[in-house]
């Protein structure tokens, strides 16, 4: 039975439940031997699900009929705790909701509180900011890179993205102290000046990262069986990645040229831009379809390289001065709100504050991109099979933490 | 959907037509392919491990850890500053004052709740509070996760002689100024009320003790004989 | 689908080794052991004794290989995937993690053994010993020298194909009994996967099988005894190295081995048909599938690389043959001294047992560095490619044969090389 693809997948059709198509007698034929449709409970422990999600999916043997994410298990009030802390208590919280990448939450916070106050950051603080936040952002797409692997069975390359990321960590530890939660950038700059040595030791770690990428490449991305479990799989169109608000490696991955770094660009991205010293990697289809896991996957495995060549700019061009604005101890935020969306390695992670002028926010709204993200399976999965379910939850590359807060 | 297949197909991967083409660079792609990542692998297989065995070598652990917190208790003065920067309020403290001497009853840490911010590092005034290098905090018992960082209960040795001193310099003064008042009612033919020395007022103590006390502090009894 | 899957299956696997056993009962090989046990028996001790306690050696025997084979093979998978990224793997339980096996063993023992409610009790029970049992079957057709072996049959390798088949009704069983969706998943999974293996494992073994002209596996290997004991089929002619890649592959989905492994995929089906089995249960399956891939390696290793004939065997014989000694059908002299037969069985033994602990290293290898393939792959790969491809081998070392090879049977190099 040859299997074609609709010419306009877009088609408002996959936001309604699939499965119910199905008992519409378009199947009329084969009622026979129709058995009932099996409701397969992934999650909420489950190994492919990256955290306590769970995704309910009908399925007709190995085909998946329809599907349905159930979010909230790791939810921790985190945007209430917000408007119940001092502005700079809030700080570690940021930290735990995308626990991968802490670095760019505590960056965008940081920069929403700071927009308010009409903040001047020292120069170093900036430079030290982006390094830390793109070093984040490798290690973040390292577990991306390494837990999809996990998912499609591969088990190695996990291994070896940890080992980079190992490193990775340890610089942070140097920095800041600690491994996952880093609470290093802070309002007004960054809270420790780089401690010696620590710049050097960055400029090794990209060094050797650049010989172990293309490790990466070859072991897992250009692995022939890893083409065919995800090549022409989980299709998102570019009107369909538009529609469902996705972004980061989600939209460049369907061919959408936007990266906020670049498009809206914060802090130094615009001077790096400006230099050339990074380009957007975007999904080409290389592989298969336009849009399909492998160029998720892709945009991922090539951004990896270009955080590389953002962090040795800021390498070269790092100068010594104070790292810390002039604060007060005690943090008052004038009146007044702001919206600030930076590029996490899931995609646009926005802040929203308001203050009142007192020393606790009156609201702290988090926009995470992988709640974003993660709406996309619910018309993904219907019609797929049950390991590209997999492969496809995978894609998104999820924190729960994040989706649930 | 018009057509007359059973299953929906929008998301179904594309089938492409399996040509004589296809088939030999499926082959030999998927052959290559493999051979090149087992050559990845075999590599680092004959390699040496860069994991530690854990309990006997440990990786070394930077200054800037943010691991269990030790106190410098000389140093504190008990002004609530770490406490008050928590932001999940896991700090408590519990001191007598006097005079300028501080007699320590607890310094809790709630472990439960502590997500090693390093919040409660920066506000010191004192520069008494840290976090240390040790990560292993290991227990079978709740209740022992609210740890104690102070290493001595009571008032340091030296504390105790300073407050001695400073009452007993106090007293003298008194006394001084009383018999001074005596002489003077004395001369003025008056009888003078002798008063006790009053209370030392509550203030920060200026400079922190030298060395903390060995054992653990007398009691007060004795302190006052 | 189930119920037409099961009893098909069961059928068709249960005749075949119906039939294989029907056939090998005549030439059955503790014949040896029988002849041995009546000599030494005391006389008090009936007659009727002894071909109970030859069987019951036998699978003494038979299952202690098994758990040596599932025991260290568990141990090297986690040493060869702790080195290949870049680990240690287990060493804590003796030097470098020596006793694992010996800890896992007890630990498995100690274990809970869960039940879970829903479950078809019975199936439930039976599954891992049925697993374990035909496993063991056709660990009896294997034989370890040419001297030691339970049962030297002439289809050796038609039943050690046709029992190993059967594993998979107790893996559909488990899978069917543990009233887990995962575990039905996993357990079609291997259903489809080993329906459509069998075929290019069948076939692609047709063409060491063309050359030799024997099922037997002992005179398989002694037709490979020539050229210094180098005299292996995988050298004999162009087709062999694809048509081992293909058993290679085929073995591979046969064992459940990444990247075949959907019928356990972990990522996916949490741990397929074993998700619902714990402790001793649980390692039966382990046992079966390292053994499974022991067994397979060790097949490989008796069609395609030589069996028990390397250089060793060449020089015990070189060594301790006497002169005028009756020959093999292969050719080459039979040992007629003790010294002489413990020499070659140790040499034999050794080289079995070495090639096919590569092979298992081999499927160790791949399994850490390959993804999983998707459940419509696998049919793709075995149906549209493996078969047809196996198929060509066939052909072609058919024409070989019959053509070419003749043609070359003198031998072209000189003649001090002459073993």
């Amino acid at each position: 039975m040859a299997i074609q693809n609709q010419p306009d997948r877009h088609e408002p059709s996959y936001t309604e439940g699939e499965a119910r198509s199905l008992d519409t007698g378009e199947r009329e034929y084969m009622l026979d031997v129709r058995t009932q449709d099996m409701e397969l409970n992934m999650g909420p422990q489950h190994p492919a699900t990256h955290g306590v999600m769970r995704i309910l999916i009908r399925a007709d043997g190995e085909l998946c009929t329809g599907a349905q994410p159930h979010l909230g298990y790791l939810h921790r009030c985190a945007e209430k705790i917000g408007e119940s802390v001092e502005w700079l208590q809030y700080l570690p919280y940021t930290d735990r909701y995308d626990y991968l990448a802490a670095m760019n939450n505590n960056l965008g916070y940081s920069m929403a509180v700071e927009k308010v106050m009409g903040l001047e950051i020292p120069r170093r603080a900036l430079m030290l900011r982006t390094i830390c936040a793109e070093l984040n952002r490798i290690g973040s797409h390292l577990i991306a890179y390494g837990t999809y692997g996990l998912d499609l069975g591969a088990f190695t390359p996990f291994l070896y993205a940890f080992r980079e990321r190992e490193w990775m960590m340890a610089l942070f530890e140097k920095i800041c102290g600690a491994r996952l939660t880093y609470s290093y950038i802070r309002i007004g700059g960054v809270f420790n000046d780089a401690p010696p040595g620590w710049l050097e030791e960055v400029m090794r770690f990209c060094d050797v990262f650049d010989v172990k990428w293309q490790e990466y490449v070859d072991l897992l991305m250009n692995n022939h069986l890893f083409v065919g479990r995800t090549a022409d799989v989980g299709v998102i169109p570019k009107e369909m990645a538009i529609d469902f608000g996705l972004s980061g490696p989600m939209v460049r991955g369907s061919g959408i040229d936007w990266d906020i770094r670049r498009d809206m660009p914060y802090e130094l991205y615009g001077e790096i831009c400006a230099d050339g010293a990074f380009e957007v990697p975007l999904g080409t289809g290389a592989k298969g379809t336009l849009g399909d896991c492998w160029d998720r996957f892709y945009v991922r495995v090539m951004e990896m390289r270009e955080s590389i060549k953002i962090v040795r700019w800021c390498l070269a061009n790092i100068e010594p001065g104070p790292v810390l604005a002039d604060i007060p101890k005690t943090l008052r935020v004038p009146p007044g709100e702001a919206y600030v969306a930076i590029e996490n390695p899931r995609g646009e992670l926005g802040h929203y504050v308001v203050s009142d002028g007192s020393k606790v926010a009156v609201r702290c709204r988090v926009r995470g991109p992988s709640f974003s993200n993660i709406s996309v399976t619910e018309a993904l999965l219907p019609g797929t099979l049950v390991a590209d379910a997999v492969a496809i939850i995978g894609s998104t590359d999820i924190v729960v933490g994040e989706t649930d807060r | 959907m018009s057509s007359t297949l059973h299953r929906p197909t929008h998301n179904h991967p594309t089938v492409r037509p399996l040509t004589a083409r296809a088939y030999v660079k499926n082959v030999v792609d998927s052959m290559m392919t493999t051979l090149k990542g087992m050559r990845i692998t075999g590599k680092y297989l004959l390699q040496k491990p860069i994991t530690v065995q854990y309990p006997d070598e440990r990786l070394p652990i930077p200054n800037r850890y943010r691991g269990i917190h030790y106190l410098e208790q000389e140093k504190c003065i008990e002004c609530l500053a770490c406490a008050r920067a928590c932001p999940i309020d896991c700090i408590e403290m519990d001191a007598i004052r006097h005079g300028k001497e501080l007699e320590w009853i607890s310094f809790t840490l709630d472990y439960q709740k502590c997500m090693f911010c390093e919040l409660c590092v920066y506000p010191c005034p004192k520069d008494c509070i840290h976090m240390g290098t040790e990560y292993a905090f290991v227990s079978f018992d709740r209740s022992e996760f609210k740890h104690d960082l102070l290493s001595y209960k009571g008032m340091a040795r030296e504390a105790k002689t300073r407050m001695i001193e400073a009452e007993a310099k106090k007293k003298a003064k008194a006394e001084a100024k009383a018999a001074k008042e005596a002489a003077k009612a004395a001369e003025s033919g008056e009888v003078a009320v002798e008063e006790p020395p009053k209370q030392p007022a509550e203030e920060p103590a200026e400079e922190p003790a030298e060395e903390p006390a060995d054992e653990p502090a007398a009691e007060d009894d004795e302190a006052s004989e | 689908m189930l119920t037409l899957t099961l009893p098909m299956i069961g059928k068709l696997a249960i005749t075949d080794v119906a039939t294989t056993v029907a056939a090998a009962a005549p030439a059955a090989g503790t014949n040896q052991l029988r002849t041995f046990l009546t000599g030494v028996k005391p006389e008090f001790v009936p007659a009727w004794a002894v071909p109970i306690t030859a069987v019951l050696l036998a699978v003494a025997v038979a299952m202690g290989i098994v758990s040596i084979v599932a025991a260290f093979g568990t141990l090297a998978e986690r040493k060869v995937s702790g080195h290949i990224q870049c680990r240690n793997g287990p060493m804590r339980a003796g030097w470098h993690g020596i006793l694992q096996p010996l800890a896992d063993g007890v630990k498995l023992m100690l274990k809970e053994d869960m039940i879970p409610i829903g479950a078809d009790k019975i199936l439930f029970l039976l599954s891992p010993s049925l697993v374990l049992g035909s496993l063991l079957g056709a660990m009896a057709v294997f034989p370890l020298a040419p001297d030691f072996y339970f049962a030297d049959i002439d289809l050796g390798i038609f039943a050690i194909l046709a029992l190993t088949s059967t594993t998979t009704i107790g893996v559909i069983m488990a899978g069917w009994s543990s009233n887990s969706k995962w575990s039905l998943y996993g357990a079609m999974r291997e259903a489809a996967q080993v329906v459509a293996y069998e075929i290019p494992l069948g076939i692609s073994l047709l063409v060491p099988l063309i050359v030799c002209g024997t099922f037997n596996l002992i005179e398989v290997s002694d037709q490979q005894a020539g050229w210094f004991g180098m005299g292996w089929y995988i050298f004999r002619s162009p087709m062999m190295i694809p048509a081992f890649v293909l058993f290679f592959i085929a073995i591979l989905a046969e064992t459940k081995r990444a990247p075949f492994d959907l019928p356990e995929a972990e990522s996916e089906l949490v741990a397929g048909f074993l998700t619902e089995y714990s402790g001793i249960r649980w390692s039966f399956f382990f046992m079966e599938e390292y053994a499974a891939m022991f067994l397979f390696s060790a097949v490989g290793a008796f069609f395609f690389f030589g069996g028990f004939e390397s250089p060793l065997t060449w020089g015990a014989r070189a060594i301790f043959a006497e002169t005028g000694a009756p020959l093999s059908p292969g050719g080459t002299p039979i040992m007629t001294t003790l010294g002489g037969q413990i020499a070659l069985t140790l040499a034999a033994a050794l080289g079995i047992c070495v090639k096919a602990s590569f092979g298992l290293f081999l499927m160790m290898w791949i399994r850490w560095t390959l993804p999983r393939i998707r459940i419509d792959q696998v049919m793709t790969m075995g149906y549209k490619y493996l078969t047809p491809l196996s198929l060509l081998c066939v052909l072609v070392t058919g024409v070989h044969e019959a053509l070419i090879w003749p043609s070359l049977l003198e031998p072209w190099w000189p003649d001090f090389l002459q073993p």
